[in-house]
């Protein structure tokens, strides 16, 4: 049974990992692997002696942060207050109608926030300047970057990161809530003693995968909302791998940057999963 | 719907014939026969593509002989799409490299991934004529790896909202004084009378270093990219001090607002958009675009009043009247035919025939104008009226920017704009500067210049939006000569002495 999920993971994650090895060649694409003359750790050493890496770890690693503690608890929160709708029809049409920006490609959500942003006859910034406010670039101007891109991600994804929590709830022994009830506790102290504690391992897995994405941050979201003025916070490992390999055709230096990404986000899982176990969790592996 | 099936139909009848003529008089069929069906990768201008098997499609391949696939590529992503075929070495049989500065491009071509087909070209009619300035221009490295586009050599200037100059009493500008000016009017004194503040002068786009302000700057006196100083070093233009005096004058222009604000996040359809919805009233463009804002401007409003001025004599203080070349003197790329894909010098030659064929006055004409009397009418004074606007943008404009040469013929238009727009552009000619490094040799520039080209866009878009001042931009290029611009401008000059003596 497990045999088509093994040659999945195979054919698919394991056998492409062989690219790896043109991080350490000067790799051109008409030679081939085979041809292509051997750098050694060239490209590592220009990567990490280059302004550029400081510039990247920092834009990258504040990013992660942002999402961490802005964007992750969005979705348990949202699942907690929809725990409590007592409304059926309620509840399923509000779930419906926040699952949808996820199924709304990155180009789609990037394009309607332009829209909305623009200075140039954008919405928001009509309604700023009818105000009496001067209108603010919010697409260029690099201190709203990052608010823009938490935000986005947050629109975004928040709906459907709650299903998990909300199943992990529906898991909750009703006797519990009625003991609690019994004992005198309100709703919220209801949530906070009995519905919190019950999803508490599901919080924890959620938070090890979100750590071990950590600077797996995709590179097509921020590559829709940046441009050249907020290009200095915007930045990050993933735009700098494609900027540098597709757009600027080095190839091999790209894959050396991907491949020291790979491995931080490596160390970080092992971490984050050591940590849980010490705390007397479960862990992923 | 009917149309497109009956298309499809004499498509397939006409690859049956094909393939059955082929079959007849090629010796052996199968593997070792004839050519007759290609993969062609080309650049898409248009928002969308040209249906497969297509009206045009269809009447070029009965023209060529040859059974045609095309892989349209959006021209905004070019160059992701082809870096990416590059390194995977997914080609098609012919292939349009029209970013003739990209590193990975460069390097393609000269590590021996294409076809040199110099000594080829001879054995065709049209191919045969290609001037020689422009296999010049297309050669790198000594070396013609494609059959170069051949384009009108200088196609930019300035158009202006005309309709808007008559409204505020304005003289067509013509030196960068006045067309300052008509910025300045076009922004605060709403020349579309509508009592609300809402155009502005200049209306740019994303690209403005690599194109629009490209073009100002080359009023100002600086080069086409590079140029040559008196003591015959090769430079980057956007290191010169008349490229700087361009950008303190359109940083000027950008503070007072009389350019699009928010231009760095615009792309070139956008631009289109806002020009046809009457945001902004002067663009820097190529001289034959008018026609095209006026075209979508009706299509939304059939009622537009908007008019243009088309200017190519744009002067500024001391300098005497030139404009640079966008096209590098009429080479607008290669079309390349991969050693990988095309193996055999029999497949080569089918290649070049087809891109031969092509050249015929016929297919210049269907991909041109279309089908005649489907799309367009001629009259007795040979001048041609598109009748079908809408097809004509659908069917044959993507065609349009694929034609191996542009300067087959030159057909009078009843669009006074298209006249008009050609002729300004034959003028422009005597002024051209053209790139002096276009055929120079430097390893540095074919690894390097891109990431190098990168930053000063950056660093010029920030300097023109006011993030950082000319000490930073200057700062930039100190700390790019350590980064191979240096070596270029080495490597360039040695390359430039070589060949001047």
């Amino acid at each position: 049974m497990a045999v088509p999920g093994i040659l999945y993971f195979l054919v698919f994650k394991y056998a492409p990992m062989g690219g790896l090895v043109i991080a350490f060649q000067d790799y051109m694409p008409f030679l081939g692997i085979g041809g292509s003359p051997w750098v050694g750790f060239d490209h590592f050493v220009r990567l990490f002696t280059e302004d550029t890496f400081l510039l990247l770890l920092r834009n990258t690693v504040v990013v992660s942060l942002l999402l961490l503690v802005f964007a992750f608890p969005v979705p348990i929160i949202l699942a907690l207050l929809l725990n409590e709708v007592r409304t059926r029809a309620f509840r399923r049409t509000v779930q419906s109608v926040i699952y949808l920006p996820h199924f709304m490609s990155w180009v789609i959500v990037a394009s309607i926030f332009y829209v909305l942003l623009s200075t140039d006859g954008g919405s928001v910034n009509n309604v700023i300047v009818a105000a009496g406010g001067e209108p603010v670039p919010f697409l260029t101007d690099p201190d709203w970057l990052r608010p823009l891109y938490v935000g986005q991600e947050i629109w975004k994804g928040a709906g459907w990161g709650t299903i998990v929590y909300l199943a992990a709830m529906t898991a909750v022994d009703v006797q519990l809530y009625e003991a609690a009830e019994l004992d005198g506790a309100n709703r919220l102290q209801q949530t906070w003693h009995v519905t919190l504690p019950a999803i508490r391992p599901t919080i924890i897995v959620m938070f090890i995968l979100a750590i071990g994405d950590f600077l797996e941050l995709g590179f097509e979201h921020m590559f829709l909302v940046m441009n050249s003025l907020n290009r200095e916070v915007g930045e990050i490992f993933d735009t700098y791998v494609y900027t540098a390999g597709i757009q600027n055709g080095q190839l091999s230096y790209a894959a050396a940057v991907g491949l020291f990404k790979g491995l931080v986000g490596l160390l970080l899982v092992v971490m984050a999963n050591r940590l849980a176990k010490r705390f007397g969790e479960e862990g992923v592996y | 719907m009917k149309k497109a099936r009956i298309g499809t139909a004499v498509a397939a009848a006409t690859a049956l014939a094909l393939t059955t003529t082929a079959c007849g008089t090629s010796s052996d069929g199968g593997d070792g026969g004839e050519k007759n069906s290609l993969t062609w990768m080309t650049m898409l201008h248009t928002p969308t593509t040209p249906e497969k098997g297509g009206v045009i499609e269809t009447a070029l391949e009965e023209h060529t002989g040859m059974d045609v696939e095309f892989q349209w590529v959006p021209d905004a992503s070019k160059e992701e799409k082809l870096n990416a075929a590059l390194a995977s070495g997914e080609l098609a049989d012919l292939v349009s490299l029209t970013v003739i500065d990209d590193t990975q491009v460069r390097s393609a071509l000269t590590s021996g991934m294409f076809w040199d087909v110099e000594d080829y070209l001879d054995e065709f009619p049209n191919l045969a004529e290609i001037p020689d300035a422009t296999l010049d221009a297309a050669r790198i490295d000594g070396g013609l790896y494609g059959v170069p586009y051949q384009k009108p050599a200088a196609r930019y200037g300035v158009v202006v909202r005309q309709d808007w100059l008559d409204n505020l009493g304005l003289e067509v500008p013509h030196t960068i004084e006045e067309l300052t000016a008509v910025a300045r009017a076009f922004t605060e004194d709403d020349p579309d009378g509508n009592g609300k503040d809402d155009t502005v002068g200049f209306y740019d786009r994303e690209e403005s270093f690599l194109v629009g302000f490209r073009s100002l700057a080359g009023y100002f006196g600086a080069g086409q990219k590079f140029e040559v100083t008196d003591d015959g070093q090769v430079v980057p233009a956007a290191t010169t001090d008349a490229f700087k005096e361009a950008m303190e004058w359109y940083r000027d222009v950008y503070e007072n607002g009389w350019v699009n604000q928010e231009f760095v996040t615009v792309q070139k359809q956008n631009q289109q958009d806002g020009i046809a919805q009457g945001k902004g009233g002067i663009v820097v463009t190529g001289l034959f675009e008018a026609k095209n804002y006026n075209a979508l401007a009706q299509s939304a409003d059939p009622d537009t009043p908007m008019e243009w001025a088309l200017i190519n004599d744009i002067t500024y203080d001391g300098v005497e009247r030139r404009i640079l070349s966008d096209t590098n003197g009429g080479m607008g790329g290669w079309l390349a035919i991969p050693t990988t894909e095309v193996e055999t010098e029999d497949e080569l030659r089918a290649v070049l025939g087809f891109v031969d064929k092509l050249m015929d006055p016929e297919a210049f004409e269907l991909m041109t104008n279309g089908v005649e009397g489907e799309h367009f009418e001629v009259d007795e004074d040979g001048v041609v009226t598109i009748t079908d606007q809408t097809a004509w943008e659908q069917e044959v404009q993507p065609f349009s920017s694929s034609r191996p040469s542009e300067l087959v013929t030159t057909f009078q238009s009843s669009d006074e704009y298209v006249n008009l727009g050609n002729e300004l552009m034959a003028e422009n000619t005597e002024y051209m500067v053209v790139n002096p490094a276009q055929s120079l040799t430097s390893e540095t520039f074919d690894r390097q210049w891109s990431t190098i080209e990168q930053q000063l866009n950056d660093a010029y878009n920030q300097y023109i939006t006011g993030q950082i001042e000319m000490a930073d931009y200057e700062a930039t290029i100190e700390k790019l000569r350590g980064q191979g611009l240096d070596q270029i401008v080495e490597e360039f000059s040695a390359s430039y002495a070589e060949v001047n003596g």
